[in-house]
Parts: C-alpha cells; sequence; structure tokens
C-alpha cells in the first residue's frame, strides 16, 4: 500500500468525526467536503467512505437516520453521538501530541 | 435519470447481504452517486463524462467485498425457517449440508476415504456371497428343484450323498409320481480339444436330454438338445457350449453353431450356446461343454465301459423339477419306495442303497467333493469381519463429528437462540451425515469393485468359472449400508450437539473442559474398541502367518523340492492299450535322459489329489455287507515311483520290471494299513483285492505314510499298484531333478510333445506349486486377515491421531500454564503420550483376552500352533503399539510445542 493511503486510512476516522463536529451531514456532502478543504488532495470514494461510516455507527460513535425534505429524496444524515464525542477529542488530543513529537523529531516547523 | 439503484445493487450481489440492509444500502450509495453526477452536471462536463466520474467511485470494489468490512450473512436462516413443506425443507437442508461440506474438503475427503474403505470391504464380501449363496443358480424357480442322489441305507441322513447310475435313474424317472421332469448330469470331466494349433484342455458334462427343460433355461442362440439325441447311444454327436466359453475360446463367433468340434477321438456338431452366466449346477467351476449322455461311451471309452447298464457305475447326479403343491419330504419319500423296490430286484448292486433328495442348493457345492458349510462359516467369518471394520470407520467418523460439534457448538447455540426447534437442527445435522454416506457409498462400491476383481483374479482365468454378480442386489446393498452408515455415525453427534443450552454456550468462552469430558469419554471407548479389534485380528493374522510357516516345515511323506510334475492323457488322443503302454515307456525314457533329471515315473494321482476308492477287501477278513467293505487311496505307479517321488520303502521292496500283467499280482500298502490290519504281525505276504479285480494281490512292501489328499491330513490307508498291472489312460509325469525343478517344466513338457503330438500334456507344476495349492485357503486365510487388520489399524491410528490432535487443542490454556509454571517440554510430551498409550494398553489387554476365545474356535485350522502362541501375540502387539506411538507422538510433539504466552494469552 503507497504511504499516502496510510496516511489516509489513519486519519480517515479524525476527518469524519471532525466534520460531523457541529452538524449532521449526509455521506456526499462529507466526502464533498473533505475533498473541497483539501484542495483536492484527499478525496473519499464510496467504496471506502460508507464502510467507514458503517463501522463508526456499529461502534457507536455516529448515528445515522434517514431524514426527509421537502423537495428532495430522503438522505441518510450522521450525526455524532456522546460516545463519537469524547471518541472525537482524544484523537484530537493524541493528533495534537503525534504531530508535536513529529515536528520535535524531525524539525520540520512552519515551513 | 440513470437507474444508479440497480448499478448499485448489482455491485453489491457477491455480498449476499440481508435484504432488509442491502435496500437501505443501495438507496445511500444511489443517492450519493447521483448527487456527484449532477454536480459534475453543474460543473460542466458532458452526460457521459459525468456518468464515468461517478461510476468511477465503485471501482475500487475491493475494499467494498472485505467480508471484514459488511456483515455477511448467510442465505440460509440460521431459525427455523419452517415453509411446512418437507421436500422444500429436504432440499435447503441439502444444499446447506453440500455448502458446509465445501467449507472442509479435507473432512469430507477423510470421511470418504474412511467408510468408503469400509463399506468397500462389505460390498465385496456381500458380493461373493449375493454369487455364491444368495442367488448361485440363475434358473428359473430354483426352490422347485431338488437334487437326487444316492445314500447307503446303514447312513441314511448322514452319510455324503452319492452318484446315481444311469439305470437306476432311468427307473427313477420312469416311475416317480413327484417330479414334472427329472434329468441328470455328470460332474465336470476333463476332455482333451484338438483345434487346429494344439491339444487343450476342456470340461464336459454329460446330461440327459431333458437336463436344460428341467431347469426351464432357453439358448442363448440355437438349441438345446432334443430327446431323440439322447436316444440311441453313440447316434447323435452334437454339443452345447457354455456361454463364458464361446465368448472366450471362440470370440463370441455369431456363426458357431454348426461347428464341430474334434473331442477327444471324436467329432461334435454345435447346436447351442447356454444362456450366460449358467455354469451347470455347480458353485464355483463348471463345464465348458454339455454333451448328450447317449454319448458317454463314445467320448470317454475306457472310464465309462457300461455306463449305460452297470448299475456299480455310479457318475450321474439327478435334479428333479417338483409337480406343483409337492413337498421335498413326499418326494423323498416316494423316491425310496422305488429305491426299496431297486433293492429287491438288484440286491447285489443296490442291496445297500437308498436315495436322498436336497434342495438344490445343496448340490452346488458337493460336486466338488465340498459341502457347503465350510463356505457358509468362511461368509459368515468374514461378514463380521467387514462388518466390524465397517464399524471401527463409523466411530472414526463419529469421533470426528464429535470434535467437529465442539467447533460448531456456537453456530448451533446462536440457531437455537434464533428460534430454531432442536428436531430442526437434528434434521439439518442428520442430512448432513447421510449425505456423506452416500458419497462414501458411491467411493465403497468402487473400491468394493476394484477389491472384487483382484478377488476373482485369484481364481484360475478360465472362461467356465463363475463370474462375480455385481447386480442390482449388490447395489441396493451398498446404498442400504451407506444410509445406515450416515446414521450411525451421526445420530449421536447430531443429538449432543443439538442438546447444547442455548445461554451458557453463548456466554461460554468456549474453552472449559468439564462440557467435553463426556464427550471424550465416549470417544475414548470408542477408541479402545477400535484397537481392541485391530489387535484381534492382527493376531489372528500372525498367528495364521505362523501356522502357514510351520506346515511348510511339516514332512508331508514326499519329496517337495526336486519335483517337477506335468498330466497326459493318451487315451482322449485315441490311444489303444499297447499305444499307451508304449507312450509311458517311451516318454519316461526321454525325460530321465534329459540332463538335471535324476530319475521320472508315473502316477495316476497328483500329490495331494489322491481319491478314495471304496470296497477293498482285504483277505480272511469276514464282510458282513457291502457297506463293511474297506475305502483307502488307491495309486497306480510306474517304475521308480517311490524314488521319484520321495516316498520311503520301509520294508520289502518296490515294483520291478518283474511284476508284469501275466506275473504274480502285487500291491504296496502303507503303514497305517500294515498297523489297522496286521497289527503284531507281518503284512508282507498278506493279501488284498482291489474293487472290479478278480485276483487277490500279494503285499510285497511297506511304504511311509504320506498325505495324500490334504496337507498335514491324519493318516489314510494307502495301497500302491503297479502301472504294468493296472492299466490307465492318464497318468501323470513324476520328475525327480537334481537342480530347481522349474527350470525343468518347460523343456519336459516340449520333451513329451514331441514323443506324442496329440497327446494333451497340461498342468505343468513343481511340488512347491502344489504345497501351495493344498495351502491355499489358509493362505487366503492369511491374506484377508492381514488386510482386514492392517486397515482396522490404520483406521484406528488415525481416530487415536484425531482425538489426540482434539484433546491438546482443547487443553492448549491448562498445556501452557503447566509450561508457564515450570513444566518441562519433556514432561508435557509424556503427559500426551501417557493419555493416548493408556488407551491402547486396554485395547490391547481386551483385544487379547478376546483374541484367546476366538482362536481358540479357529485352532482346528492351524498347523502345529497353538491358539495361544506367545510369538504371535508378541508380533501382533508390537506391530500394534508402535503404530500407535507414531499415532501419539505427532499431537504430543504439538502439544510439547505449545508457547505459553501464545497459549495464554489466546486463551
Amino acid at each position: 500500500m503507497p504511504p499516502e493511503s496510510e496516511w489516509k486510512k489513519g486519519s480517515a476516522e479524525l476527518l469524519v468525526l471532525s466534520l460531523l463536529e457541529d452538524q449532521p451531514r449526509h455521506g456526499y456532502d462529507i466526502s464533498k467536503l473533505i475533498a473541497v478543504r483539501s484542495g483536492g488532495a484527499l478525496r473519499f470514494h464510496v467504496t471506502s467512505l460508507y464502510p467507514l461510516l458503517h463501522r463508526l455507527e456499529r461502534e457507536g460513535a455516529i448515528q445515522g437516520r434517514w431524514i426527509e425534505k421537502a423537495e428532495q429524496r430522503r438522505r441518510r444524515y450522521y450525526s455524532l453521538t456522546a460516545k463519537g464525542k469524547k471518541a472525537l477529542l482524544s484523537k484530537q488530543q493524541s493528533w495534537k501530541n503525534f504531530v508535536a513529537i513529529i515536528k520535535q523529531v524531525t524539525g520540520i516547523e512552519h515551513a | 435519470m440513470l437507474d444508479w439503484k440497480s448499478i448499485v445493487r448489482e455491485r453489491l450481489l457477491p455480498l449476499r447481504l440481508e435484504p432488509a440492509a442491502e435496500s437501505a444500502l443501495v438507496e445511500e450509495l444511489a443517492q450519493h452517486l447521483e448527487d456527484h453526477y449532477r454536480e459534475s452536471l453543474a460543473g460542466g462536463v458532458s452526460e457521459e463524462e459525468a456518468f464515468r466520474i461517478a461510476l468511477s467511485e465503485l471501482d475500487e470494489t475491493s475494499l467494498l467485498s472485505g467480508s471484514r468490512r459488511m456483515p455477511r450473512l448467510d442465505s440460509v436462516p440460521p431459525g427455523d425457517a419452517k415453509t411446512g413443506n418437507l421436500a422444500e425443507d429436504l432440499w435447503r437442508d441439502l444444499r446447506f449440508a453440500l455448502r458446509t461440506m465445501r467449507k472442509s474438503p479435507v473432512f469430507v475427503l477423510f470421511v470418504v476415504l474412511t467408510l468408503g474403505l469400509g463399506i468397500g470391504a462389505n460390498t465385496t464380501v456381500f458380493t461373493v456371497i449375493n454369487t455364491l449363496l444368495l442367488n448361485p443358480l440363475p434358473v428359473q424357480r430354483p426352490s422347485e428343484l431338488a437334487s437326487i442322489a444316492t445314500a447307503d441305507v446303514d447312513l441314511a441322513s448322514k452319510s455324503a450323498p452319492k452318484p446315481i447310475s444311469f439305470a437306476d435313474l432311468k427307473d427313477y424317472e420312469a416311475k416317480n409320481e413327484v417330479f414334472s421332469s427329472l434329468a441328470g448330469y455328470t460332474s465336470p470331466r476333463v476332455v482333451t480339444f484338438q483345434s487346429a494349433a494344439a491339444s487343450e484342455r476342456m470340461f464336459c458334462e454329460l446330461i440327459t436330454g431333458n437336463y436344460f427343460s428341467t431347469l426351464g433355461l432357453r439358448p442363448a442362440l440355437g438349441r438345446f438338445f432334443s430327446i431323440e439325441e439322447d436316444g440311441t447311444p453313440g447316434a447323435h454327436p452334437v454339443a452345447v457350449l457354455n456361454y463364458g466359453t464361446w465368448q472366450s475360446r471362440f470370440g463370441g463367433a455369431a456363426d458357431i453353431v454348426g461347428k464341430t468340434l474334434r473331442l477327444n477321438s471324436g467329432v461334435f456338431t454345435i447346436v447351442g450356446v447356454a444362456s450366460p452366466h449358467f455354469i451347470g449346477v455347480n458353485a464355483i467351476m463348471g463345464p465348458d461343454i454339455w454333451i448328450p449322455a447317449a454319448m458317454t461311451e463314445q467320448l470317454l471309452p475306457i472310464e465309462m465301459k457300461n455306463a449305460f447298464s452297470d448299475r456299480e457305475k455310479a457318475i450321474f447326479q439327478g435334479v428333479g423339477r417338483l409337480k406343483p403343491g409337492v413337498s421335498q419330504t413326499e418326494a423323498h419319500a416316494n423316491l425310496e419306495t422305488i429305491a426299496s423296490d431297486l433293492a429287491r430286484e438288484y440286491p447285489a448292486t443296490n442291496g445297500s442303497r437308498t436315495v436322498t433328495v436336497r434342495p438344490i442348493r445343496d448340490a452346488l457345492f458337493t460336486s466338488a467333493s465340498t459341502s457347503a458349510s465350510p463356505i457358509f462359516f468362511a461368509s459368515a467369518v468374514l461378514l463380521i469381519v467387514v462388518g466390524v471394520v465397517l464399524l471401527i470407520a463409523c466411530s472414526n467418523v463419529a469421533n470426528l463429528l464429535l470434535a467437529r460439534a465442539a467447533a460448531r457448538r456456537q453456530e448451533m447455540a446462536v440457531r437455537l437462540a434464533m428460534g430454531a426447534s432442536r428436531r430442526r437442527l437434528v434434521r439439518q445435522l442428520l442430512t448432513e451425515s447421510v449425505l456423506l454416506g452416500v458419497f462414501s457409498g458411491a467411493a465403497g462400491l468402487l473400491m468394493g469393485y476394484a477389491g472384487l476383481q483382484s478377488l476373482f483374479g485369484l481364481l484360475p482365468g478360465e472362461s467356465n468359472f463363475i463370474a462375480p454378480k455385481f447386480d442390482g442386489t449388490v447395489f441396493v446393498f451398498a446404498l442400504a449400508i451407506s444410509l445406515a452408515t450416515g446414521l450411525i455415525f451421526g445420530i449421536i453427534p447430531a443429538f449432543r450437539a443439538s442438546r447444547e443450552e442455548i445461554g451458557e454456550t453463548l456466554k461460554e468462552e468456549a474453552r472449559t473442559t468439564g462440557r467435553s469430558r463426556t464427550r471424550l469419554t465416549l470417544a475414548n471407548a470408542l477408541l479402545i474398541g477400535q484397537v481392541a479389534f485391530s489387535f484381534l485380528l492382527l493376531m489372528t493374522a500372525s498367528l495364521f502367518l505362523r501356522s502357514i510357516q510351520h506346515a511348510y516345515e511339516l514332512d508331508p511323506g514326499f519329496q517337495t523340492a526336486h519335483l517337477a510334475t506335468l498330466m497326459t492323457n493318451p487315451g482322449q488322443a485315441g490311444y489303444g492299450k499297447s499305444q499307451t503302454k508304449v507312450f509311458y515307456k517311451d516318454a519316461r525314457e526321454r525325460i530321465a535322459r534329459m540332463p538335471g533329471v535324476v530319475s521320472a515315473s508315473w502316477s495316476s494321482n497328483l500329490p495331494l489329489w489322491n481319491r478314495l476308492v471304496n470296497g477293498i477287501q482285504i483277505e480272511g477278513r469276514q464282510q458282513r455287507s457291502q457297506a463293511d467293505k474297506t475305502a483307502a487311496i488307491v495309486t497306480t505307479v510306474g517304475l521308480d515311483y517311490f524314488e521319484t517321488a520321495g516316498v520311503v520303502i520301509d520294508r520289502g521292496r518296490e515294483f520291478t520290471s518283474l511284476d508284469r500283467d501275466d506275473s504274480t499280482p502285487v500291491a504296496v500298502v502303507n503303514e497305517k494299513m500294515a498297523h489297522d490290519f496286521w497289527a503284531g504281525e507281518d503284512a508282507l505276504g498278506k493279501r488284498v483285492q482291489l474293487p472290479g479285480e478278480k485276483q487277490m494281490r500279494q503285499i510285497v512292501g511297506i511304504a511311509r505314510n504320506a498325505n495324500y489328499t490334504a496337507w498335514a491330513e491324519a493318516p489314510q490307508l494307502c495301497v500302491y499298484v503297479p502301472l504294468e498291472q493296472n492299466d490307465s489312460d492318464a497318468m501323470v509325469l513324476y520328475i525327480r531333478s537334481n537342480k530347481d525343478p522349474k527350470e525343468l517344466l518347460i523343456p519336459a513338457e516340449r520333451e513329451v510333445q514331441s514323443a506324442a503330438p496329440q497327446v494333451l500334456v497340461s498342468a505343468p507344476r513343481t511340488g512347491r506349486e502344489l504345497v501351495d495349492g493344498g495351502l491355499f485357503q489358509a493362505k487366503l486365510g492369511v491374506m484377508l486377515l492381514s488386510i482386514f487388520g492392517l486397515l482396522a489399524l490404520g483406521l484406528a491410528s488415525v481416530g487415536l491421531y484425531g482425538i489426540l490432535t482434539f484433546s491438546v487443542n482443547q487443553r492448549t490454556r491448562e498445556i501452557g500454564l503447566r509450561m508457564a509454571l515450570g513444566a518441562a517440554r519433556s514432561s508435557v510430551l509424556r503427559l500426551v503420550l501417557k493419555q493416548g498409550m493408556k488407551m491402547v494398553l486396554t485395547g490391547v489387554l481386551i483385544g487379547s483376552v478376546a483374541s484367546v476365545f476366538v482362536d481358540r474356535l479357529l485352532s482346528k485350522l492351524l498347523y502345529g500352533v497353538s491358539a495361544t502362541d506367545p510369538l504371535s501375540l508378541l508380533a501382533a502387539a508390537l506391530v500394534l503399539i508402535a503404530v500407535a506411538l507414531v499415532a501419539c507422538y505427532l499431537p504430543a510433539r504439538a502439544a510439547s510445542r505449545v508457547d505459553p504466552l501464545v497459549a495464554l494469552r489466546e486463551g
């Protein structure tokens, strides 16, 4: 597996949980946001995004719900649960720690 | 709008999702792709490009199909999906069973091989029984047929049935009121068939004209004999061919009817071919050809002289079809009256005779002068042995299933929890085992067929022998035992597996040992039984082997190491008395001159193939009745016979060239004869008279006892007479060599042939081969016992291996703990070995106790070895323990290599 996808895999959960922190979103919304905010550098396809969403849902970090809005077909919106909030916090923390350690070791700073 | 849903659904198909989950997922993904598509369109790309972009999201299917990512559900609902339709349930069970089997091919292969061997062995034995005992006579309504034979008045019921003379047979046929038809036939006789290339041996039965119609047979080709053809003696030289002979010797030629054959010195026209599989009223070996009884004297002029008129000359067996409603007892009573009339009318010949009527089945085995009972006995023993081999196979498979049941406990518990009824689960599990049984049955049929081929391959490959009946009956038998087998090995594991307590197993961490203990106890008991049985078989096999070794060391009273024999039949080549005499002299002299030959001589019989002759009179002894006459082996021998055959003359002299047909008739008797009749006297100079001879013979020598009819037999009475004083038209040439007699066989045969090209020279054999033949039954027994014993041992070892491996797996945690607490690897090894060998030794112990009882039954069949032979016991025990040690060592070594840390963590 190329190194890039390693990174992607490790950080995917963090990305998805972060995007759901402020509001519930549906799958396409999530994938679009990731693509847009990363400037196209990160892309999640259907085939990797939905398995991840379902796994997070099984683990109780997020919850999916079918919601119908006027003049739209129904979509499945995912929102963060209490457990998911805790998980997000700890992931954010460990990510910060990780980045800090990398910086410390490699001396890369504000390059 | 594009139909994204069907695109997605198609991609999800291989995941086999639960319908509800699937439709939700389809909807969600379809929505996603639709969104993506619309957005691309909005961004200004073409419809095609937008479609391609959206679709590319599905390309990374490898991620989606990873079974760990998506919950994968079985298409058979785990609960009790009751359809109320038996056929549909069965079909579903079968499909599920097939799928389960596909998941564990090694297990299936093992089971099919194990049971296949067991079922194959049973099929082979059953086919032999089916052929010989169940349906041996392919004629119409065989239950209506009865066999008619002569018996002695004094011991009517006990004595072996004897042949009937032609005149008596005709009287029974004419005067009886109980048979709708009564026919006669002889036992198969050797005749010389002069083909274009060479003289060949054929077997021929002489039959009355109504023989085939009495049996209710139809010819496969041409016709059978008419009544006229059995009328005037010598008028109609016609013949009917055996179907097998027609096929093998004449290539099944369609124009065979009307062709002629040279048999002995006569020419016979073939009028028909008998129906397939019919080999006469014989169980194993029948004739190649049938000839009307009216041709008897033409075909066998010397042997059959006066066969029609002389009531003393009894060569026929009778077969009659009972009239409707007549019982065998009634038939017997009716014939008995006729017999006593005949006795009054012809007191000289029929005075001490009466008649017996038996079921035709009894007559099938007696023409070869063997009775049916040893065959029944052997079949019963074999059936028991193969039955137990199959049981071993079953118990092995049951053990495996028990082990698997432990592995499938969670599965069962889930199914019970989801509402499956216990009956439903048992049925599902039984479907699996019965299906396994059926597969094994198919494998078993193949193995059984192969076994039959090799077993019947042991018969001399001639066309007049019985062919195995591998027919529908055998097929039904194999199917029945396959199904029964499936039920037997499946039923206990199925009930156990379905008895799981739901909550407990679901909670259980799967490694507690308390529950498995009972499972193992049953398995252990089965295993001990297997070991005991294998031991019993091996023990018996080695006992027989030792007995045969011992038998070869016995002294038969003649030499075998430097002996070669050839059979000749100048009489059948049409040689007259003087011509025959010249041939005997000439051939003997030619052979004696060959390099490597020490001496050569003639004898009327092959070693171990002598026949008892009734009616020998001892001078000075009063005979109260006909039956009081002495029976003894009578052998006609040429000059130098005693030296050539290695029979020692203890006292007196052997025959010389001075014993001629015009000098005093002489005889040599054996020790037993001298001792029985002249104990305390000198037998030399005393006189005996042979049946049919007018003069007494003077005893000139006493020979040492030998084996005459069977290896290691009890001593029998024997009288030797010189060839010069007793003509014989067929003799056996004995050659004593000073090198390997095998090298002499072909040159000697060629030499005799060049002395007389028309004379049939057949069956060249060495002394060793003759002894092998005499010990054939015992050898066959050893072979079968060894094969089945090793088969049983192999199965038991695999079972032992399986059960120990299973137990080691179950105890991994315990073993790890022991090792963590400081147990050495060697002590773990010992622990497991001890567990296995304890069972093995218990089995050996039980087996040896059983062998004492079983082998006592067999002691009659052993040559000079006691049934409790310690060496056999030791040999069997060593073989078994060695094999068992290997079977135990492998799992024990695996146990000793358990990594304590891994074991504890995984536990």
